[in-house]
């Protein structure tokens, strides 16, 4: 997802990803537990203001990203389970939403079974079922119609591959494989009881559940592509008027029910969502404190967001958190490009991390180096790795004398990977898109690299087929810089994905010798039901990868977050990474 | 008269054609992928093929020009068969990432970019007209020189400082507009003084620009007709300067004046991007900036490009017809 910072906030913001974690850390702000718990009051409306146009969607099964996962489920959807809406460690355990608990596994977590409370309905007043909760699954299969949200069901539920590779269930509007679809997820006489049945055990299937692409929606009110301007609501609020470029405006369902609902507190009035405010007027609002009811969904542009923090009487409206994204340089691990640990090291030694940090916005704003894929925000996956940045040797300014000696074993240990990384007829490769940002940041990229004896051509794609050439361009390039954010809390949605069989392992590191043992362990850690003991095992994992040097550098990101003075109740929800939108209020 | 009008429009819509089959090769030699754009992070090549043919861009560009064109006449579907969604003619296309056919977008944001055009036009045209003409008339005194000044300004200050200048320390510092209103649209007719306040503001922002430009122009205009032989004789038949400046001078001076002010005007239509953008107006300007910036919205941008050429080409048009009843010659050519 990310790739270097700017794009990579970019890309984050506009495309995919999702947050998780646990235990984040304040960096700086408010005391966000405290303000939690000072007394709310109900009434007022609650303003929020943004540059972007519109949400990215609406429509559950096309939401993939954590800000809006935590606005729309506060606020307009429901699922079966869900992040316990607190701050700290706390609010990355799950509870039971719409479900009467967090879910029953049996048959070794390859079967879960979710009964609905009793009084979960929609705006409508209609009981929500299990047949919309299966209709809501459904259409994840409609991938000719939806390709923006997470994509899980697709390979977790019982249903046979067709023979290109694809699912034999097509969705409900082709209908292709619907009984296949059927047997996989039953519903009981009084649609009340749900339950999945999986290829494979899935420990963290409960987890999924958070999303709103696993909630309900009801079959008659699917309106397939128009669905992501008007979803229909099963929480507090529902959605009065949703103009792109202009305004959303959610007013209280009067059809929601408290008595259903454990964890919700809807708390103002009504909610409005401004849209496509230009970038100096929102800064200037927040810098102003000029909507003291407003929250400013957005960062704030570089020089007003460090003029912003750093003045004290700001404190109380700002907030600055690890996020939940790791950005990530991995290194191509085939034959013939960089399969030399020695040359790995050489190059993770000699990078000149501090200038890069500062070109991006400084170590207090942009992020600090990482160990590790998996990011401390991530709970219980986390533990500090040995080596790389807590190396004596290691210098956040690079080692370059350090990374000569490397390079003098490598020339001993892998001549050829030696010759190819300091030849100047040959040289490294490093693609990079081609936008202003990379141009800069590649000059200190190959200033520190040459003074540690590298030769390094960097090589510009045009930025926007950089996607879509990634399966060509990871063959071609001996660095690859990009980001990740785990989908919920827990490694499984890291380490496979990055290093094993998952979507976006660029380091090329399967035919390595170290990897049969690697992934024969991965795939062990996915169905381990012990939690601490699957732990554990993340753990060793993360730091097997990181002693190959597969990945040359990982920096743990950090955003910041403002509003105005009459909100109250603001803490960081560290799941989502984002604001815990269900206990904003407006002081009166 | 009839024959040349006919030849002139069948010019025009030759060469609208030829823009538009232009729009639709230049966007795709722009490397962007739509397709992938849009799609998950879990997103795989079939997926992305599944996309690019909902999108419609699996097809040569030629056939993606010919689909435009008939779904102008004859409406179209976009998307799956049975889930797609018909856009009834003229269709200018479907926003997937807005759910809307781009006609609907368009139509809804034209009367922002309509208000914005024809509030700067007044303005500058008053305005500059007025400025230039005092200053012509005051040459080299305190009133041209102040006259000077402006134009200095006006024409040395881009809209997108001013436009922040006027916005933050005007707007917001006065508390003019309350920020949570600004680009609100309220009906010119039912609702002024709403109108007025979302658009004043953007509105002379804008004219300040081209005011600038139009008192120096008219001013050196006034100036030259004025040392005319024809302006002499009305001065030695005893006219006074006022019935002169009226009668005779400002005739001739704002001749040009008015075929510049109607080009400036077509142009306006199009989109004024920046003015719309920092002032919140959901004009075609701000919308095809959007749809560049933020969702790369391939049937936004290929609509409003086409308006906007569609406008210059049709004010063109009308002026080379206007020309053609002042000046028969025209029409012989």
């Amino acid at each position: 997802m990310s790739v270097m910072k700017i794009t990579a906030r970019r890309l984050i913001a506009t495309t995919s990803v999702v947050a998780m974690a646990a235990s984040v850390v304040l960096v700086g702000g408010v005391n966000s537990a405290s303000a939690a718990t000072a007394k709310p009051v109900t009434g007022g409306t609650l303003y929020f203001y943004t540059h972007a146009s519109q949400f990215p969607n609406l429509d559950p099964q096309r939401i993939y990203t954590g800000r809006d996962i935590a606005f729309l489920g506060s606020y307009l959807m429901r699922t079966l389970v869900s992040y316990k809406p607190v701050p700290g460690k706390d609010g990355a355990s799950l509870v039971a939403d719409m479900a009467t608990n967090t879910g029953v596994p049996s048959n070794k977590a390859k079967t879960w079974k979710y009964t609905l409370r009793p009084g979960v309905s929609w705006e409508d007043g209609k009981p929500v079922t299990c047949a919309d909760v299966k209709y809501g699954w459904s259409r994840t299969f409609a991938t000719d119609v939806y390709v923006e949200g997470p994509a899980y069901p697709l390979t977790w539920l019982d249903i046979p591959a067709a023979s290109d590779g694809s699912s034999a269930y097509k969705g409900p509007y082709k209908k292709t494989g619907q009984a296949l679809f059927d047997k996989s997820i039953l519903c009981s006489k009084d649609n009340r009881t749900i339950t999945f049945n999986l290829k494979r055990s899935v420990p963290d299937f409960n987890y999924y559940l958070t999303y709103l692409a696993g909630g309900p929606v009801p079959q008659a009110k699917d309106t397939a592509d128009k669905y992501d301007l008007r979803p229909f609501a099963s929480g507090p609020y529902m959605i009065k008027k949703y103009a792109i470029d202009d305004e959303m405006v959610l007013v209280r369902n009067p059809n929601w029910k408290k008595s259903s609902d454990p964890i919700r507190t809807p708390y103002a009035d009504d909610i409005v969502v401004k849209f496509g405010m230009d970038e100096d007027l929102r800064d200037q609002i927040t810098l102003d404190d000029s909507i003291p009811n407003g929250i400013n969904m957005d960062g704030l542009q570089p020089a007003n967001n460090i003029k912003f923090f750093e003045d004290p009487k700001n404190a109380n409206r700002r907030m600055n958190n690890y996020d939940p994204y790791t950005s990530y340089l991995a290194a191509n691990n085939s034959v013939g490009r960089l399969d030399c640990l020695d040359v790995r090291k050489a190059i993770f030694f000699a990078y000149d991390n501090q200038s890069l940090i500062n070109l991006s916005g400084g170590l207090k704003y942009y992020g600090e180096m990482g160990d590790s894929p998996v990011k401390p925000v991530i709970g219980m996956d986390y533990a500090p790795t040995k080596g790389n940045i807590h190396d004596p040797n290691f210098k956040i300014g690079g080692n370059p004398e350090y990374a000569k000696e490397l390079l003098a074993k490598a020339k001993v240990s892998c001549p050829e990977a030696y010759d190819r990384a300091t030849n100047p007829a040959k040289g490294l490769v490093y693609y990079r898109p081609d936008t202003a940002g990379n141009k800069k940041s590649a000059v200190l990229v190959e200033a520190a690299l040459k003074k540690a004896g590298f030769v390094i051509n960097t090589i510009y794609k045009p930025s926007g087929t950089y996607n879509a050439n990634l399966e060509t361009y990871k063959n071609e390039t001996d660095l690859f810089g990009s980001g990740w954010g785990a989908d919920w809390a827990n490694a499984s949605t890291v380490i496979p994905e990055l290093w094993g069989d998952g979507c976006c392992n660029y380091t090329k590191n399967k035919k390595t010798p170290e990897y049969a043992a690697f992934i024969a362990k991965v795939n062990l850690a996915l169905v381990e039901l012990d939690r601490k003991k699957q732990a554990k095992m993340w753990q060793e994992l993360a730091q097997y990868g990181m002693d190959q040097y597969w990945y040359i550098r990982t920096v743990f990101g950090k955003s910041q977050q403002t509003w105005g003075s009459k909100i109250g109740g603001v803490y960081y929800w560290e799941p989502q990474g984002s604001f815990g939108f269900g206990q904003l209020y407006v002081k009166q | 008269m009839l024959k040349y009008v006919s030849r002139r429009i069948l010019y025009t819509t030759i060469l609208l054609l030829i823009v538009s089959l232009s729009i639709f090769y230049i966007f795709d030699l722009i490397p962007m992928d739509p397709a992938r754009l849009i799609c998950s992070k879990q997103c795989t090549p079939a997926l992305v093929e599944a996309n690019r043919h909902r999108l419609g861009l699996d097809v040569s560009v030629i056939e993606q020009w010919w689909r435009f064109i008939v779904g102008l006449f004859a409406g179209r579907t976009f998307g799956e068969d049975g889930i797609g969604q018909f856009c009834s003619a003229p269709a200018l296309g479907y926003s997937f990432p807005r759910h809307e056919c781009v006609t609907t977008i368009v139509a809804n944001a034209f009367p922002f970019t309509l208000s914005l055009a024809v509030g700067a036009f007044i303005m500058w045209i008053s305005v500059g007209v007025s400025l230039g003409v005092l200053s012509a008339r005051k040459k080299g005194k305190f009133a041209d020189r102040a006259a000077s000044v402006f134009v200095l300004v006006g024409t040395s200050l881009p809209t997108f400082i001013s436009g922040i200048l006027i916005l933050l320390f005007i707007v917001l510092k006065f508390n003019l507009v309350n920020p949570l209103e600004l680009g609100d649209w309220h009906n010119p007719f039912t609702e002024p003084i709403g109108w007025l306040n979302t658009f004043f503001f953007p509105c002379a922002t804008l004219a300040l620009a081209y005011a600038a430009t139009y008192t120096r122009f008219t001013r050196s205009n006034v100036i030259e007709t004025s040392s005319e032989d024809y302006i002499r004789t009305a001065r030695a038949k005893g006219l006074t300067e006022r019935v002169i400046l009226r009668k005779h001078t400002l005739r001739a001076a704002l001749a040009p004046i008015v075929t510049i002010a109607g080009l400036d005007f077509a142009g306006l239509l199009g989109g004024a991007v920046i003015t719309e953008g920092i002032f919140g107006l959901n004009g075609l300007g701000k919308l095809s900036i959007k749809a560049v910036t933020q969702t790369y919205d391939l049937p936004i941008i290929v609509a409003t490009t086409l308006i906007a050429s569609t406008l210059v080409l049709v004010a063109n048009l009308l002026v080379d017809i206007t020309y053609a009843f002042i000046d028969p010659r025209v029409r012989a050519e």
